[in-house]
């Protein structure tokens, strides 16, 4: 593997890395500590390794490292924690609406993502922007019922 | 075997078309990315990432839209002006991560089967500019007369993509089906109909994803033509889609794809000429 020095930002910190060529964003991410993109699929279909990049959702598998140059990535780890979780974290939490997790991070950065552009998105929208998110535990009901509670409480209106 | 053994990441279209033409048969263009996977190349790549190369965005022009080639699925979803339709195209693309990542050019240059928007620039009449020492505008009809790559000689791009507007009288419709909501397409139509005091006077009548490559279909478009719009009329033109290579895809019979396919068409048909009718594009 040839590998070649970028430069990115990843969650708000300026960062230089050795990348190989065909290394995907998710194996770099995840091979200097961002544990929190999860590897599902591999292949662009479950939506568990979701990273902002640029403002905007990708699936990091289908994404190579060198995409990213010069970007701005954003992954869970720059949301909360168990401690002070961001008020996505804390809506999903207790609505119940997280059981295995696995999908949650990537859940949790599209939802960031669309109300980072809309404070109050209508049903419509959230299931537009959470449509690569699978999910096999919840069934998605409560998931939607803490997004729309999390925005009711922030005083958004639809 | 990695596809890439070394990457490049020009800053514009000038060095990206330099870097390809001194890779030559090394260089390998890259959009949005998503579909490298599917590729097998015997010998790793460079990677020319256009991302950085000034290539996205649309802009209103001779009365109709320029696409730039690295614009994002997401950007033609938002996008709306009068006599924009591929807002609609966008909307049944994949899921929300890959509408992100993938281009309008990554889409419709390495064609696969299932690629959605070939089957709307070839019913829509687009026109596909091509960056070159001798830059030229190749029609949608030629473009996708076979794998649009073949076109593209050492250090020549896809620059940005032509779509005219939907215009008053006219109307455009795009079927998709799926086995699920984000599958690879099982069958596409996209169909633009002009009509004139009930008579149909124009159809371009695309079909894709059910075989190999996406075609026009003239028999169908010259049934239509002349005659006033009805469903009987909209029918009897869909039994000329005729005899093809139907694909078996995700386990269906090619008897099932090609019932699928009838459908697709005589939907999207009918939706342009019922917008026409309505004056709704």
């Amino acid at each position: 593997m040839n590998a070649k020095t970028i430069q990115l930002t990843i969650n708000g910190e300026a960062r230089s890395v050795d990348v190989g060529a065909g290394e995907s964003l998710l194996h770099l991410l995840r091979r200097i500590g961002f544990t929190g993109v999860k590897n599902g699929c591999d292949e662009g279909a479950c939506g568990a390794c979701t990273v902002i990049l640029n403002g905007r959702t990708v699936n990091a598998c289908l994404t190579f490292a060198f995409q990213a140059a010069g970007g701005r990535v954003e992954t869970i780890e720059f949301l909360g924690n168990f401690e002070n979780p961001h008020p996505l974290q804390k809506a999903l939490a207790d609505e119940g609406a997280v059981q295995c997790g696995y999908c949650i991070p990537g859940m949790i950065l599209s939802a960031k993502a669309l109300l980072d552009r809309k404070a109050a998105p209508t049903d419509e929208e959230w299931s537009l922007h959470l449509d690569g998110n699978l999910c096999r535990c919840t069934g998605y009901e409560k998931i939607q019922s803490a997004l729309r509670k999390l925005v009711a409480a922030q005083g958004g209106d639809q | 075997m990695s596809v890439f053994k070394d990457f490049v990441l020009p800053r514009s279209v000038d060095e990206a078309r330099a870097a390809l033409k001194q890779l030559g048969a090394e260089g390998m263009p890259v959009a949005g990315g998503t579909a490298l996977s599917f590729l097998r190349h015997k010998e790793p790549k460079v990677a020319v990432d256009l991302s950085r190369a000034g290539l996205s965005g649309i802009a209103a022009e001779n009365g109709g839209f320029e696409i730039g080639a690295m614009t994002s699925i997401t950007a033609l979803r938002e996008f709306a002006a009068p006599g924009w339709v591929l807002d609609r195209v966008a909307h049944r693309f994949v899921t929300q991560q890959i509408r992100n990542q993938s281009t309008l050019g990554g889409n419709i240059t390495r064609v696969f089967a299932w690629c959605d928007f070939p089957v709307a620039l070839l019913a829509l009449d687009a026109s596909i500019t091509i960056a070159s020492d001798t830059p030229r505008a190749v029609d949608a009809d030629e473009f996708f007369a076979g794998q649009p790559v073949r076109l593209l000689k050492a250090g020549e791009l896809v620059r940005s993509i032509h779509v005219p507007a939907v215009r008053a009288g006219e109307g455009f419709g795009y079927r998709k089906h799926t086995r699920v909501e984000a599958d690879f397409s099982q069958a596409t139509a996209a169909a633009r109909v002009k009509v004139e005091k009930g008579v149909i006077t124009g159809a371009r009548v695309a079909l894709g994803a059910s075989i190999p490559m996406p075609v026009r279909l003239p028999a169908v478009e010259q049934a239509l033509v002349g005659r006033k719009g009805a469903i009987h009329v909209v029918n009897e033109a869909v039994a000329l889609i005729g005899t093809r290579t139907w694909r078996s895809v995700a386990g269906f019979s090619q008897d099932y794809i090609r019932h699928l396919a009838s459908v697709a068409v005589a939907d999207a048909i009918t939706d342009a000429w019922k917008a026409a009718v309505e004056g709704r594009a």
